[in-house]
């Protein structure tokens, strides 16, 4: 993994990194860099494959972070190109061209964050959502119970015990178990 | 209350050889005392109806969430509820049970309205599982529904998360003693309050593109 970052660094700028595992590791690179870091790591290396695009919601940073989890399928090791872009009209280059299952998962992001993908097809088409006329489910400053309690009466009668007091109550103040316990 | 006479109705002559007989209503072999009246006789055909009814639960195969993943042991070799007269139906056409199984998600609703409308009547809905009663653990998420009977006609609740296919043996037990006793009327029910069932799912499904009724 040493030598794959090695040699991302000495072409792209990398903010980070991060060796998780013997066969996993994080970078972390300027938003305007991942295309053509994308580009580069599908012709020239063996991480060929995009398992996986996923978002991250920095309420208090004002920032999504996108994951993009590439895989060298010969050498089972995986990277993780990690990039942070503002929440406000949140958009990001679409990497669709390179693999066309991120059309599939820019649409499920756009949907479920509402970060747009420009150029990328099937954008602002639902994916699960039917009707939706809410922010976008998956924001972390969308209030589910407050839509819950608006759109999804409740039988009366339900006690609601908050997880916090009721693990303090079990485990004691320290709120989990000791081994010695 | 004024004992109705049956009408007495014309009979061809008996063929030669056999016994004569009584004309009819005016006892036959019954006896004058032992003539069914009309209501009896309907109650009694209501009853054995019934009966059959609740020997032949024919159940959608139909899965809304992971309530159905129970369904498996009870419908194969262990728990085997064809013994009961139960079997799976790939259709609603062919069907008379719905069983929601666990968390519907306000899209499954629809698709769930639209099977329920379509099987024919005598039809029965078993909600599985808590989050068909209160929402379960899935309260307070913003795309599951939390009250089943607002949107649709439940006539057995089975609680727990997930219930047992013991628990759903006996309540399925308890719906063929209602469906006997005739107690089982939801389908009725949703017919005569269809407005008041088609508000509640209007209000929920903002985009609704299904006909009034799916026959």
């Amino acid at each position: 993994m040493k030598t794959i970052i090695d040699d991302i660094r000495a072409r792209f700028s990398v903010e980070w990194e991060h060796e998780q595992r013997a066969d996993l590791a994080q970078i972390g690179v300027a938003p305007g860099t991942v295309v053509p870091l994308l580009t580069w790591m599908k012709l020239h290396t063996p991480f060929v494959q995009l398992n996986h695009l996923s978002v991250v919601d920095w309420l208090e940073d004002g920032e999504f972070q996108l994951t993009y989890l590439l895989t060298d399928p010969h050498g089972h090791r995986s990277l993780m190109v990690c990039t942070r872009i503002p929440r406000e009209e949140a958009t990001m280059e679409s990497v669709h061209e390179l693999w066309p299952q991120a059309v599939t998962y820019e649409q499920e992001i756009n949907e479920m964050f509402g970060i747009h993908f420009p150029g990328s097809p099937r954008q602002g088409v639902p994916f699960i959502l039917e009707g939706w006329d809410d922010l976008p489910p998956m924001r972390r400053d969308f209030d589910t119970v407050a839509y819950m309690h608006a759109h999804h009466p409740s039988r009366p009668g339900r006690e609601h015990v908050d997880p916090r007091v009721y693990v303090g109550k079990v485990f004691g103040e320290r709120g989990y178990l000791h081994d010695d316990d | 209350m004024e004992k109705r006479k049956l009408p007495v109705l014309p009979v061809a002559a008996p063929p030669e050889g056999s016994r004569p007989h009584a004309p009819l209503g005016e006892g036959c072999f019954l006896g004058e005392e032992e003539l069914p009246k009309a209501p009896a006789l309907k109650e009694a055909l209501a009853t054995i109806k019934n009966w059959f009814r609740a020997q032949s639960l024919w159940v959608m195969a139909y899965g809304t969430g992971c309530g159905a993943i129970e369904l498996r042991p009870l419908t194969t070799a262990r728990f085997d509820m064809e013994r009961f007269g139960m079997a799976m139906r790939p259709t609603p056409r062919q069907s008379n049970v719905l069983i929601v199984s666990g968390y519907l998600a306000t899209k499954s609703l629809k698709r769930v309205i639209r099977a329920y409308e379509q099987m024919p009547s005598p039809k029965w809905i078993v909600g599985l599982g808590s989050c068909t009663i209160n929402g379960g653990m899935y309260w307070d998420s913003y795309n599951t529904i939390n009250r089943l009977d607002l949107y649709l006609p439940v006539d057995v609740y089975i609680a727990g998360c997930m219930p047992r296919p013991e628990a759903l043996i006996e309540g399925f037990k308890y719906l063929m003693e209602r469906v006997k006793k005739g107690e089982a009327n939801g389908w009725h029910h949703y017919l005569e309050n269809l407005d008041w069932y088609k508000a509640n799912q209007k209000k929920l499904i903002t985009d609704w593109n299904l006909p009034d009724y799916n026959w």
